[in-house]
């Protein structure tokens, strides 16, 4: 199909629209000067500054952990409930599944906090915020698991059952390879979401329980200093090489993420 | 798996760290970094802060279930919700060996009879702050609410100017501007107050509680609504960023808020005795003069005073004299109707 | 697995169903339709004297806070300009998104993989990094704090929702309709507008809806890319929560946007039923 220059010029406006604001950010993290209003020239002491903050420190910590837990336990849920609604196609499963996805982040955030606040009188911290992303994740998991499922043609089921595999040596021999592109998929995604979350978050994480997009967030609104342009550099590099390694191994990630 | 357990590992290791903690919630910029770490070496723990920029914001964090701090550092008002809501440690005389420090005019306030909670800490006054060279280029007054009300002069401030984005705060300079108490609840005033505001907004840059403390010392902001001891900070960061100009900062004449911060430590804190030592720390006249000398509040500490730097102390907009005390009042907490009210009024000032 | 499972006996197999499909429902049950209904149940509730929530005991239910909503129509009017801020974004990322997902979607095999993931890379820095970016672009030019600024920084931040579902629907298309348009005569825009257009419908929808249901409860991006007058529905909501202290308003408006949500999600899929192809 002819992609006319027109085309291309269009397209690579909306690349360059995506990439300039990123590019200016990685920039002003060499910038010598307090304020991101103009080049003054180039430094390091920013990444420095970063590496000896303890708040922003901890914070990634809390960060990595959180992601980690949180996208193993939204994988295994999400891929059982993937599986679910692509088998037997439940009623109700569905809609608890998706709707936290469909839904403004907002909302999930704030009932999540009444949730836990007055009805389980929890003080707000690591399992509130793990609760809160591991809810919003399944979603992500199970719409990729159920799509990688779809795709596949049924017949390798029936020959397997016809081989006279029982569900449980089909589902692991079978099934399971067949899907882990799509589980990996779920996973990195999970992950990154979780990382990346900011709103739900901001609601339920309560006192000294910072993320990064938390620390990032107040760094924004107290003091702008390239400090946060340096740790938006490092964050960028970190999912860049993320989601690098997910199309090396499992190169249908992108198309399983669709 | 091994990388999980790895980072499970350390993270505990971590946590048992902070059995050595003390958690502070504190204002923006109210410990200097020097106080923090002499507190540290002093006590041999470690001191950890998170930070709000109004009263309502950490009501409002408490509420929803923020706990682990051991120390917060209310407002009057917000002292006096507080033990309302029996969310505070009595204190323990006993351990506060300096308490006799405190000036008598700041003890057995209307929010705490007798201390039995709080311990005062800084004061501010809630005011404007000015590029002097600038507001005297223009011919304009420097002493009056009218500045950032009056469209006559905002003309020609238009986008210099900052207020603070509370609530309470800028619909109590609107009161005093226009004759009325600080503490007035009257739904009348407070509807003459948001048509005052909603006229002059339109000439603002933006709502701002911490940023107009580095636009003023840049020079990007001429006028701003905030603390007197931000604009402290802003003089200070200007003279040795050598600009060339100087921040002034004025108690406005229709009047102002006074804000008395005080420590108090929450029912939640794990560490009530590390709390007490912060206290007692802060309380000694040395300690004390810090806040003023290092962050330019005022202070209740009597024997902090000869600690302090005279171009400090003698402040007016720091340091009131009688008669500007006179001017002052302290803001109290409003309750649930007249806080919907306030919240719809705030609304309408931020959308008309 | 699938057709395996008849394999079993009714029992067996009806436990596996239960086993897999338990799990996740539970989860979702206690964490998501729980509050949700808490969330609802709030908003029939009192103020407490210093904020939260009134003890049931002593002051019971009310329709206060609907009253106080319904009774001033600045709540009606920050709604509606979140629509419309929700609106325009989506437009305009459906302008900025169509031309890149044509141009990927043409492209050969080989470069397509490298082209998509060139759009999913800028989406993996946080979302607050994105903003900010902008906050740095815009302050020289002195567009910051606007209602500009925020459609800026709404497009930006939700763009990929647009280019990704677009891309996916344009892949499908048979080249060899376009072929077809062109022996008979048609021109460069008529095959667009006749053939290509028409049969991306659905992607459009797609990511129509990926835009706009976000954009509408966005408060981050107000908040710090807006003025003062910049403040949508989301960020009224915040308010109640994190400043006042008014858990019932915020309940109440909270349970406002759901309603603006599931009307926007009923017409989407009215929409798309009527085309008659899934997105």
């Amino acid at each position: 199909m002819t992609r006319s220059p027109w085309l291309w010029a269009a397209g690579l406006t909306t690349y360059g629209f995506l990439y300039v604001p990123l590019a200016v950010v990685v920039l002003f993290s060499f910038n010598d000067s307090e304020l991101n209003a103009s080049w003054v020239g180039f430094t390091t002491r920013w990444y420095g500054i970063l590496l000896a903050d303890d708040n922003m420190l901890q914070a990634a910590a809390n960060s990595l952990f959180i992601a980690i837990v949180a996208s193993t336990v939204a994988t295994v849920l999400g891929t059982m409930a993937g599986i679910a609604m692509h088998r037997w196609r439940p009623k109700l499963l569905p809609f608890l599944v998706l709707t936290p996805v469909a839904m403004p982040e907002i909302l999930l955030g704030v009932s999540l906090l009444l949730f836990f606040r007055q009805v389980l009188d929890l003080t707000l911290g690591f399992f509130s915020i793990l609760a809160a992303h591991i809810t919003f994740s399944i979603g992500f998991v199970a719409i990729i698991v159920r799509a990688r499922l779809a795709g596949m043609d049924e017949s390798i089921f029936e020959a397997a059952r016809d081989l006279g595999a029982t569900p449980w040596r089909t589902f692991r021999r079978v099934t399971l390879p067949l899907i882990l592109p799509g589980i990996v998929a779920g996973y990195l995604m999970a992950f990154t979401l979780s990382i990346d979350d900011f709103v739900i978050t901001f609601f339920v994480a309560g006192v000294g329980m910072s993320t990064l997009p938390l620390q990032i967030y107040s760094m924004i609104k107290v003091a702008v200093t390239p400090e946060v342009n340096a740790v938006s550099t490092l964050l960028m590099a970190l999912t860049l090489t993320l989601i690098a390694l997910a199309s090396r191994f499992a190169p249908e990630t992108l198309k399983s993420g669709q | 798996m091994k990388a999980l357990a790895a980072l499970l590992l350390g993270l505990s290791a971590l946590a048992a760290e902070a059995a050595d903690t003390l958690y502070l919630y504190n204002w923006n910029n109210y410990i200097s970094a020097d106080t923090a770490e002499r507190f540290e070496k002093w006590c041999g723990c470690t001191l950890k802060q998170d930070y709000y920029s109004d009263n309502e914001e950490m009501l409002a964090k408490l509420e929803a279930g923020a706990a682990g701090y051991d120390l917060l550092v209310p407002t009057g008002n917000a002292v006096q919700t507080l033990i309302r809501k029996e969310e505070l440690k009595p204190l323990d005389k006993g351990q506060l060996p300096h308490f006799a420090n405190l000036n008598p005019a700041y003890v057995n306030a209307w929010y705490d009879p007798g201390n039995r909670y709080s311990v005062p800490y800084a004061t501010t006054v809630t005011l404007i702050g000015y590029n002097a060279d600038k507001l005297r280029e223009l011919h304009l007054p420097t002493d009056t609410w009218a500045l950032i009300f009056e469209p006559k002069y905002l003309e020609k401030l238009k986008g210099r100017v900052t207020v603070l984005n509370s609530q309470r705060e800028l619909m109590a300079a609107a009161l005093r501007y226009l004759g009325h108490s600080a503490q007035d609840t009257d739904a009348d005033h407070w509807r003459a107050a948001r048509d005052l505001i909603v006229r002059a907004k339109p000439y603002w840059a933006t709502f701002s509680n911490s940023t107009y403390i580095k636009e003023l010392a840049i020079g990007t902001i001429w006028v701003a609504h905030g603390y007197s001891n931000d604009m402290f900070r802003a003089r200070e960061d200007a003279k040795a960023a050598r600009r060339p100009f100087a921040i002034g900062f004025a108690i406005p004449k229709e009047g102002a808020v006074l804000a008395v911060d005080n420590f108090v430590i929450h029912k939640s804190s794990r560490r009530p005795d590390l709390a007490q030592r912060f206290i007692d720390f802060m309380l000694d006249g040395a300690n004390a003069a810090d806040v003023s000398n290092l962050i330019g509040a005022g202070n209740p500490n009597a024997a902090a005073v000869p600690h302090i730097r005279p171009e400090v102390a003698g402040e007016r907009a720091l340091f009131p004299t009688r008669e500007d005390i006179a001017r002052l009042e302290m803001l109290r907490d409003l309750d649930p109707k007249e806080r919907r009210l306030m919240s719809r009024l705030w609304t309408e000032i931020k959308v008309k | 697995m699938p057709a395996s499972f008849s394999r079993l006996r009714p029992s067996a197999a009806r436990l596996t169903r239960w086993l897999v499909t338990l799990p996740p429902a539970l989860f979702l049950v206690v964490f998501f339709l729980l509050p949700a209904l808490i969330m609802a149940a709030a908003s029939f509730r009192e103020p407490g004297e210093f904020g939260g929530l009134a003890p049931l005991s002593e002051k019971g239910f009310t329709l206060e806070a609907y009253r106080f909503v319904g009774e001033d129509v600045i709540y009606a009017g920050i709604l509606a300009k979140s629509f419309l801020v929700a609106g325009a974004t989506t437009l305009l990322c459906l302008l900025l998104a169509y031309p890149l997902a044509l141009l990927i979607a043409r492209s050969p095999k080989r470069q397509r993989d490298l082209l998509v993931l060139l759009v999913i890379l800028p989406f993996a820095s946080n979302f607050l990094i994105r903003v900010y970016a902008w906050i740095i672009i815009l302050g020289p030019l002195n567009l910051l704090y606007s209602t500009t600024a925020v459609i800026v920084g709404m497009v930006y931040v939700h763009l990929p929702f647009m280019i990704l579902p677009l891309y996916t629907n344009l892949e499908k298309h048979d080249p060899a309709l376009l072929e077809a348009a062109q022996d008979l005569g048609a021109g460069t825009w008529t095959r667009f507008w006749r053939v290509t257009w028409p049969l991306s419908l659905p992607g459009v929808f797609s990511g129509a809806v990926l835009v706009f249901i976000p954009v509408l409860g966005m408060f981050a991006v107000p908040e710090l890319l807006g003025g003062t007058g910049d403040i949508l529905i989301g960020n009224l909501i915040k308010e109640q929560f994190l400043d006042n202290r008014d858990w019932p308003l915020g309940a109440t408006l909270s349970l406002g946007l759901t309603a603006a949500v599931l009307a926007v999600a009923g017409v989407s899929a009215r929409l798309t039923r009527g085309r008659g192809a899934a997105a």
